[in-house]
């Protein structure tokens, strides 16, 4: 499974959502699955998945899943 | 829900117990006839345990806690004059959110186990995207 998968894999488990949704640009509290609890289980479930640990800012400015994708290339996570 | 709490590791465990007098305000009502603790206030005699674990940690002590989500088995009555021994532990705790597991026991036996969220919302807040 490369990084996208893994990426999306995350977002499609945490939040119970189809891959078409997240090429939307899935936004923090555009559905109710991505609330605040929604949110940091995101978190650790992609802290998990890619074994990093995510500073306090980045989890702040990680609105969307678009948002994400540019956050985890600070972590030499690239994702396309 | 708590009379006396007996052991606390911050950020571990805590443990105690709350005595059931016969004087409890639910007993007469819950039910007539046969008194016995509602499953919801053993449920909350869980989680406020777990939260003593929690708001004693360094720098959470007062802060407000909050349920998020709780699954909860209950095994046996607990009647009036019993003394339920409330064991936590906590799981996991991170950016607010505190994951846990607790057991009332009496008289040797569990009666009711519960797997718990909880928060403080407080800390929880300060990693939320602002939108």
């Amino acid at each position: 499974m490369n990084n996208t998968d893994k990426y999306d894999k995350v977002f499609i488990d945490s939040f119970s959502v189809d891959k078409a949704k997240l090429e939307k640009n899935l936004e923090y509290n555009s559905i109710s699955q991505w609330d605040s609890v929604g949110h940091m289980s995101m978190v650790a479930a992609l802290e998990e998945a890619f074994d990093i640990v995510l500073e306090m800012d980045d989890i702040i400015d990680f609105s969307s899943y678009k948002a994400g994708k540019e956050i985890l290339k600070k972590y030499k996570v690239n994702i396309t | 829900m708590i009379d006396h709490v007996t052991k606390v590791q911050p950020g571990v465990l805590a443990e105690g117990y709350k005595n059931l007098t016969n004087n409890e305000w639910y007993f007469p009502i819950h039910f007539p006839n046969n008194p016995n603790v509602p499953g919801v206030l053993q449920l909350e005699a869980l989680a406020q345990m777990l939260t003593v674990a929690i708001t004693t940690l360094k720098g959470n002590k007062g802060k407000v806690t909050h349920a998020l989500s709780h699954e909860v088995r209950f095994r046996k009555e607990v009647l009036p004059g019993q003394k339920l021994i409330l064991k936590t532990k906590v799981e996991s705790w991170k950016r607010g959110i505190c994951k846990g597991f607790g057991q009332g026991i009496v008289d040797g036996e569990i009666a009711c186990e519960a797997t718990m969220t909880i928060t403080i919302p407080e800390i929880l807040e300060q990693y939320l995207p602002k939108k």
